[in-house]
């Protein structure tokens, strides 16, 4: 146990080394002076060029400056951005848990719309329920997610009038944030108008999650149908059958579980897709997320803040993928190799 | 039993019911405190003097100051703000100020004034601009752009205080249009006891960053490419003011000075724009939205109150929905297409021609304004008093372009860049697409254009710089003179400013323009704009294209929004109605 | 469905009526052929600048067709070297390696393309590199696991003792039998690459106006949404239709070898 522990442990330091060494790399790669890059002040003169390259190291050698880098990441001073002047830091910590709470809920609409609409698809396969299932969840993943957030846009909220399409919440709310999870935040505010604060943050919330969660849930339906049909060919399935057990308790006792356990390690795959999905969606909604400013960032060549955002949205997805890796080793420790994608 | 379930079950019903809708008001009521206004950049600073995008005014002008005079938006007449009455002497070079009484500056989180407002606020606002001596003159760059471009500073000989509500202006030339420069967007007063208290705690620049002003209301919070969250300013002077209460004096006629009276102003003693009283709107937010498709939807739905500068496509739109409201109003502007002078081959007047006579300015104007504009042949729009009908044009005329062109010795498959305003504006709907025809025009005379463009701040930084070739941008009128569009566009003194775009520098121009603020009499400044005309044509530093149509998008639910032909918009004095 | 996509990318030339970067100034706008203004001469309608929308398309599912076309292949041919090589490696440090890329494998491909865009600027060209990094780690493991798998089996270790080196062994073993699992897996990447190019042509960081890609015809139609409806709704469904058609042919590949190896 513990062996497979530190095994992960090792895995995840070193992908994050990795990762750093790409993101420091990058101050190098960005097309343009590198001192301009770093600090966006231009000198004015060789002094001037002398003594900036002191303050932020660059005169001394690359493991040096790597060194530098490093510890600044982990003391938390990742310097400022270019468009807003704003620290870092503040900026990746507003629009961070943004994402992830727009991830987590199609996370679990996928899980628990997703899996369900499989397994039933996949015990009656073949039957006509299963067909519609079965097409109703290839067409919506062939959706691109963002024609697929704009044709709600248009229906629901431009014709419907049903709900809003940009931002967490009406800028009328002034809600602290603790937490960045903006549910969370409501309820921890001090206004008066938590309830209507509330339901003005679900709406908000209600598109884009759909959006996302609704290609999530037919590619995890997909998945968990042909899970369970795999399973159900299994011989012990046979036996069980002809045992005389019922089909309810076939499938409590035996379909459930190991029909779960092949696409625990598929969810990994899901994280990066959902987050993509998400990152696109946010544009489109103006959700103040990761996404959403990663790309502002691009427009406006804010190189230090694509270099932060990068390594912070890569560690994030990394740590998550090792740890649903984890997890599935733990419980499964019958598998040799983990697969990744096979539907 | 049954009867008690009954009865029971109708209670629950009725006030499930009555909570509802009790609910439902308390939303209605909740969002009737505030107005969104989707805006659509954001502001370079909080103090228009700094500035003269329409972007920085919009956001602090009318919200956060006042003037010592303004614009009425109805009849583009002058009158009272915090001057309450003015008088000029004969000569025309001494202006007395009377200062209005029991005004408060706001009160925030960082400032609480001490006493209100009096004439050392006033010295403090002009003498900033004016003197390079000044201790806040270099705070926060030191550039006023709109009054470096008419040369005020230069023309004002003194400033001084004769009691705590009573100002003197002295000026060392006749200037007709001063009075209108001083009800321009830029002209606001700020407080110099909170001037003062900033630069003894060592932090001078935030008297631009953390404003305070007089206006309707108060800064509370800026977030870049988010918001602007402002609150209503509870002891603003204005709310305090009705129709009956008009403290100006009428002339005394045993005055040794007269009292002046322009012929397209008059002096004093009219409505102030917007007498109410206290508003119920607690909040105005200003949503910045740089997509005008996205301000349109947020609009439709309602996350927006008004929005910023509709684009041309979406007003049909506007108009069909019923509870959306377009208003239009004949602008005050110009959208031109500007050569830089300073660059060869475009110091060749000829070349400049031919270029001019390659496009075809119609098409131009039903492509890209469907219809919302006019076509501009000279700076000044209709609206205008000195509008020359009879002006002379340029015509599409490609077989001449190419002559001259070739004349000029300009090669087929000459480069060119022509530089595209990323914004919106009245004046410019899409200057990308408008820059995309203009490319096909002169392509077919033998001339490749490549469209450059940048986010709005570094776009007009570069153009300071004279990067360009040519530059699609215009100009919206800060007051009624003609002057405004003379010399802030195409004066030598305008260029270090940044708005001459075409860094044209002309002695004649210069003369011309300066003697027609010599004299107060109309039909002799009409004739001498006649000949700066007849000279713009002639040399054609840059295209005039349209003059558009001002329009303002809002819901139905707001009341008094009005639209300001001379400057930014205004929300003191709006209301939501259910 | 897929054929006839195929079709349009590889003669969209000679299909299509106008040239897709024709402005044409007099007709803004059009509504379809379907509606009651539209003309048959624009049968899709026009958009903001007054070119043809049908033209547009068809060479659009061209760029886009097209692209993700190579991209997946290039894709595969790094991958499938890369994985054929890790995989016949022993020991430790091909573990070591093994175990690192499918953690890189994890990166969004949005997030990749936006470093390649902000290291080597926009356009179609660099968005495709970035689809190309983005799909080679998944390439590698499957191969990787697939060859790992097949040097187990008797047939290979027969071959083995018969002298064939590693090279050999590879080509002609090995990669016969992986032709399915390629085949498989190209179609799943080609769905993804295809939504992802389309998705940064959107976003503009990848191919830029006024180059039709569907992605971009879509963003640019943005503008114009309720005037004018079909400039985003024809691109959009182009592109769904595109991966639905993809979609469904991988699926079938998928039952039929199912079914294949099962039986």
């Amino acid at each position: 146990m513990t062996q497979i522990l530190v095994r992960y442990c090792t895995l995840l330091i070193l992908t994050l080394l990795v990762l750093t060494i790409i993101s420091f790399s990058l101050a190098y790669l960005f097309p343009g002076d590198v001192l301009e890059n770093l600090t966006g002040l231009v000198p004015q003169n060789d002094i001037q060029r002398a003594a900036l390259e002191k303050q932020f190291k660059l005169d001394q050698s690359y493991v040096h400056q790597f060194v530098y880098y490093v510890s600044n990441l982990l003391t938390g001073e990742w310097g400022y951005s270019f468009t807003s002047g704003l620290p870092l830091r503040e900026e990746v910590g507003i629009a961070m848990p943004a994402t992830i709470e727009l991830a987590t809920y199609a996370m679990l609409m996928a899980l628990f719309i997703g899996i369900p609409l499989g397994y039933y698809a996949g015990i009656r396969c073949y039957s006509t329920s299963d067909y519609a299932i079965n097409s109703a969840s290839i067409t919506i993943y062939s959706f691109p997610v963002f024609w697929f957030a704009l044709l709600l846009i248009l229906i629901f909220s431009l014709q419907l009038d049903v709900a809003p399409l940009s931002g967490r919440i009406s800028l009328l709310y002034h809600i602290e944030p603790v937490s960045g999870f903006i549910l969370i935040d409501i309820l921890l505010a001090d206004t008066e108008n938590k309830s209507l604060a509330l339901k003005d943050a679900l709406s908000h919330l209600a598109l884009p999650t759909f959006a996302i969660g609704a290609i999530a849930t037919a590619s995890m339906a997909r998945m968990a149908r042909r899970s369970v049909i795999d399973v159900k060919h299994r011989p012990y399935i046979a036996a069980a059958i002809s045992r005389g057990l019922s089909s309810w308790q076939i499938f409590f006792r035996h379909i459930l579980r190991n029909a779960l356990l092949p696409i625990l390690p598929l969810m990994a795959i899901q994280i990066t897709t959902l987050i993509t999905n998400a990152m696109i969606v946010e544009t489109l909604f103006s959700w103040p997320g990761i996404g959403n400013w990663l790309i502002q960032a691009i427009y406006q060549r804010d190189y230090p803040a694509l270099r932060i955002g990068m390594m912070a949205v890569s560690t994030v997805v990394i740590t998550l993928t090792i740890l649903v890796d984890l997890f599935n080793r733990v419980i499964d420790p019958s598998r040799e190799k983990y697969e990744r994608a096979a539907v | 039993m049954s009867h008690g379930l009954v009865k029971r079950l109708s209670l629950c019903l009725c006030s499930a019911l009555l909570v509802a809708s009790c609910a439902k008001q308390n939303k209605q009521a909740f969002y009737n405190t505030g107005i969104i206004y989707c805006s659509e950049s954001n502001p370079v600073t909080f103090n228009p003097q700094l500035d003269t995008s329409s972007t920085t005014s919009d956001a602090s002008s009318h919200q956060l100051y006042d003037r010592l005079l303004d614009f009425d938006p109805e009849s583009g007449r002058i009158v009272p703000s915090l001057a309450s009455s003015w008088l000029v002497t004969d000569d025309g070079l001494t202006y007395a100020f009377q200062l209005r009484k029991d005004v408060w500056f706001h009160t925030t989180k960082y400032f609480t004034p001490s006493r209100n407002f009096n004439a050392d606020d006033v010295i403090f606002s002009i003498d900033r601009w004016r003197l390079t001596s000044h201790p806040y003159h270099y705070i926060s760059g030191g550039r006023y752009p709109y009054f470096e471009s008419i040369g005020l500073a230069q023309n004002i000989a003194a400033v001084e205080r004769i009691n705590g509500y009573r100002v003197e202006i002295t000026l060392k030339r006749r200037d007709s249009s001063f009075l209108a420069n001083l009800a321009t967007d830029f002209a606001v007063i700020l407080s110099e006891e909170y001037a003062t208290q900033l630069s003894q705690a060592g932090t001078p620049s935030k008297i631009d960053e953390l404003p305070i002003g007089t206006g309707p209301f108060k800064f509370e919070s800026y977030r870049k490419d988010h918001f602007i969250k402002y609150r209503r300013h509870d002891n603003y002077w204005r709310s305090s003011l009705s129709t009956a209460e008009d403290d100006t004096a009428p002339p005394d006629n045993n005055r040794e000075s007269e009292v002046r009276v322009d012929d397209q102003n008059q002096a004093f003693g009219d409505n102030t724009p917007n007498d109410g009283e206290q508003t119920t709107v607690e909040q105005l937010i200003f949503d910045i939205t740089p997509r005008s498709s996205l301000r349109l939807a947020k609009l439709m739905t309602g996350e927006c109150d008004a929005t910023a500068f509709p684009a041309q496509t979406e007003l049909e739109v506007i108009r069909a929905k019923d509870d959306l409201i377009l208003a239009e109003k004949p602008g005050l502007n110009i959208g031109f297409w500007a050569f830089n002078t300073q660059r060869p081959p475009f110091d060749n007047p000829d070349v400049r021609r031919a270029l001019a006579a390659a496009i075809d300015k119609n098409t131009l104007l039903e492509a890209v304004y469907f219809d919302s504009a006019i076509r501009a042949k000279t700076l000044l729009p209709a609206a205008s008093w000195a509008f020359q009908n009879d002006a002379d044009d340029t015509a599409y005329n490609p077989v001449l372009a190419r002559k001259l062109l070739a004349d000029a010795g300009i090669e087929t498959g000459f480069s060119m860049t022509i530089w595209a305003m990323p914004v919106e504006r009245a004046y410019n709907p899409n200057a990308t697409k408008m820059a995309e025809l203009i490319q096909r025009y002169l392509r077919d005379v033998g001339v490749e254009a490549t469209i450059v463009s940048y986010d709005w701040t570094t776009f007009r930084r570069h153009l300071r710089e004279g990067l360009h070739d040519s530059v699609l941008i215009g100009w919206s009128a800060d007051n009624g003179d003609p002057d405004n569009f003379y010399r802030p566009l195409l004066s030598c003194g305008a260029i270090p400013s940044g708005t001459n775009r075409a860094m044209w520098c002309n002695q004649d121009y210069d003369r011309l323009i300066n003697d027609a603020l010599e004299t107060d009499d109309i039909e002799a400044r009409k004739a001498i704009y006649r000949q700066v005309n007849r000279l713009l044509y002639e040399r054609l530093p840059l295209v005039p294209i349209a003059h558009a149509y001002r329009y303002q998008a809002y819901r139905a639910e707001l009341e008094g929004i009005k639209i300001n032909p001379f400057g930014g918009v205004r929300f003191g004095g709006v209301e939501k109605t259910l | 469905m897929l054929a006839l996509f195929v079709v349009f990318a590889l003669f969209a030339p000679i299909i299509t009526p106008y040239d897709a970067l024709e402005q044409n100034i007099d007709g803004l706008l059009i509504p379809p052929s379907w509606m009651a203004n539209g003309s048959i001469s624009y049968l899709f309608g026009t958009d903001a600048l007054g070119r043809d929308l049908f033209t547009r398309i068809i060479y659009g599912c061209r760029v886009t067709l097209g692209s993700a076309f190579i991209t997946v292949v290039l894709a595969m041919l790094v991958g499938v070297s890369l994985g054929a090589f890790a995989g016949m490696l022993r020991g430790v440090r091909s573990s070591v390696a093994n175990h690192l890329l499918d953690a890189l494998m994890a990166i969004p491909t949005l997030l990749i393309a936006i470093i390649i865009v902000a290291i080597l600027g926009t356009g179609l060209v660099n968005s495709m590199w970035a689809i190309t990094l983005a799909l080679i780690p998944q390439f590698v493991h499957h191969t990787r696991s697939f060859v790992r798998g097949e040097m187990k089996k008797e047939y290979i270790i027969a071959s083995k003792l018969d002298g064939a080196s590693k090279w050999q062994l590879f080509v002609h073993s090995i990669l016969p039998n992986m032709t399915e699992m390629l085949v498989v897996q190209g179609t799943l990447a080609l769905s993804i690459a295809v939504i992802d190019i389309s998705a940064l042509g959107f976003l503009n960081l990848g191919a830029q106006s006024p180059l039709p890609e569907l992605g971009v015809i879509l963003a640019d139609g943005l503008d114009v949404t309720y005037l004018a409806p079909w400039n985003v709704a024809v691109p959009g469904m182009a592109v769904f239709f595109m991966v639905l058609s993809i979609n469904i042919v991988g699926d079938g590949l998928r039952s039929a070898l199912r079914k294949r190896v099962s039986y």
